[in-house]
């Protein structure tokens, strides 16, 4: 709070005090005081008034000043009562109470939507549980019925499948804290797992796959590692070249870090677009070309989750050349947030 | 014949299993009544429980846990609940494998036969499988018939090896594909026909000819 700010504040009283006083000479003036006591009177006056101001100042800009600086380095500003001494002025009180109320009534508030928040999780979990239960009961009819119909339908299943599981991962992904254990895994578990997932595909679009030196250790949370990685196998598949398709994995070790390339021969991104394909709903030109549709959730999905687990991933691409997918293991269990 | 027991609320699911299960040489028993379970399923006296998580009265984990305080029977939970936690749980209540619904039906086939096999011959393990008239050796990963020794590679060695669990049976394209992903080798069609033909030469250096059949249609047999 400037001096000036607040003087300007206090103008009505200033203004005031000054008639006053000088209404006050006007009467001495009459009376025939001495001079020496006219001045007096008003210099005390005046010095009286001058020395309130200041206290009173003094007193305000402390609260205010730390008010405002308390504010600047808070992160939930919200939360800003707690951190503010109840003032010893009336405004000021009034001020902290105020405060107060909208405090609680925006926690309020924020619990509201965390509750419904969670019970929608809640309730997207439990359903993608519920919905295998069919699925699963459709691929064992299809075992036992094998036939050139059933196989297509199979075929179905799977993406129907893939597609419940980033769903279920989508409702996880907000606390990832919750449910993960990081391990030492091999990385070959992880990418085999992923690769088993589009057996099918791989095959029917006769995909050759090239896989080398991945049998390294890292720490991470083989579930949510293996997702990730499908994911990426997918776009692979999704975006290949529609002769000659390849896929390539690989692991190199670099200091205290694995670095896992996927690799594909396929249609490529744009240059323009590289940089956004982890946002959410990014679908670019590819999501829009050869009739097949993207979601855009995928690589966001996958971004998410890897700062969420402290791996690290990074997407490489020329069009018509290929696409090159970088996620980067640590191979300590140390891990931050 | 082997007894398999389905611990499985979903009509549908353990009628399809039984079904599949009985069409592949076990014995398969659906339970459809789960008020007293666990009595249940020791009563039954399987070689083999298959246990859903989710069932009325009581969960899967905590009837596995009932069973492995009297009984070894081995056990594989089966789920649609798939995380990292609840898998390492359901192997701390003393569950044998575990497998997520919607599972894959030869992983899980060969995660049965597996299991039974290293229950039978719990301590040993087998060498060498007699194919009639040649012996598949699985430590040195060779063919040995009269002294005569052929060295397979990795993909070859598995096919071979799975017809022979297999012997005298017709095991389709499929199974073989599921059973070589399932062991981590990624062939394509082209490389299983590759190699079905370079086996049937080297069984025909030593003198084996025919012995994997084609069946159009259906798969390969080993005679």
């Amino acid at each position: 709070m400037k001096f000036k700010d607040f003087i300007k504040d206090k103008i009505i009283l200033i203004v005031s005090i000054i008639l006053a006083v000088i209404s006050i000479e006007i009467l001495l003036l009459a009376y025939k005081i001495d001079l020496i006591i006219k001045i007096y009177i008003a210099v005390i006056i005046l010095f009286v008034i001058l020395l309130a101001i200041l206290i009173e100042y003094t007193r305000k800009k402390h609260f205010y000043n730390q008010l405002k600086e308390n504010i600047e380095g808070l992160q939930e500003k919200y939360l800003i009562p707690e951190v503010i001494k109840t003032p010893d002025f009336a405004e000021g009180k009034i001020l902290k109470d105020v405060l107060q109320e909208i405090e609680s009534s925006r926690i309020d508030n924020v619990n509201y939507y965390k509750n419904i928040q969670e019970e929608y999780k809640e309730y997207i979990e439990l359903w993608i549980h519920e919905v295998k239960i069919p699925i699963s009961a459709s691929k064992l009819i299809i075992q036992n019925n094998k036939n050139k119909v059933t196989k297509s339908i199979d075929e179905e299943l799977d993406k129907l499948e893939n597609y419940t599981e980033q769903a279920l991962y989508y409702a996880r992904s907000n606390a990832v804290e919750k449910d993960y254990i990081i391990t030492k895994t091999n990385l070959k578990e992880i990418v085999n797992g992923a690769i088993l997932k589009n057996k099918s595909t791989l095959l029917n679009e006769k995909i050759v796959l090239e896989i080398n030196d991945i049998e390294k250790t890292v720490c991470t949370d083989s579930k949510w590692a293996t997702f990730i990685v499908n994911q990426i196998i997918q776009n692979s598949i999704k975006y290949s070249n529609p002769e000659n398709k390849k896929i390539e994995i690989y692991a190199k070790e670099k200091n205290d870090k694995v670095i896992l390339h996927i690799k594909d021969n396929g249609i490529g991104i744009k240059k323009g677009e590289i940089t956004r394909v982890f946002e959410r709903g990014f679908t670019g030109e590819n999501g829009r070309i050869i009739g097949q549709k993207s979601t855009g959730i995928g690589l966001y999905l996958c971004k998410k989750l890897c700062d969420k687990l402290g791996l690290g991933i990074e997407l490489n691409s020329e069009k018509n050349v290929g696409t090159e997918v970088k996620i980067i293991f640590p191979k300590n269990s140390y891990i931050t947030f | 014949m082997q007894k398999i027991l389905i611990v499985e609320d979903d009509k549908k699911i353990r009628q399809e299993l039984e079904s599949f299960l009985n069409k592949n040489g076990f014995l398969a028993i659906g339970i459809n009544k789960f008020d007293n379970i666990i009595q249940d399923i020791l009563d039954e006296k399987s070689d083999l429980v298959l246990l859903d998580i989710n069932l009325p009265y009581l969960d899967g984990e905590y009837i596995c846990k009932e069973i492995r305080k009297v009984s070894n029977v081995p056990i594989i939970i089966v789920t649609s609940r798939d995380n990292e936690i609840d898998e390492l749980m359901s192997l701390n209540y003393g569950a044998d494998q575990y497998v997520t619904k919607p599972y894959n039906i030869q992983i899980l086939l060969a995660k049965i036969r597996g299991l039974l096999k290293r229950n039978q011959n719990a301590g040993t393990t087998m060498e060498k499988i007699d194919c009639n008239g040649f012996v598949l050796n699985l430590a040195q990963r060779t063919i040995e018939k009269d002294n005569k020794q052929i060295d397979l590679t990795k993909n070859e060695y598995s096919i071979l090896y799975y017809l022979s669990i297999n012997k005298g049976k017709v095991v389709s394209r499929d199974e073989i594909m599921d059973y070589l992903w399932e062991s981590e080798e990624f062939i394509d069609d082209n490389t299983l026909n590759v190699n079905i033909k370079r086996l049937r030469n080297k069984l025909e250096e030593v003198g084996l000819v025919d012995k994997i059949e084609t069946r159009r249609g259906q798969g390969y047999l080993l005679k």
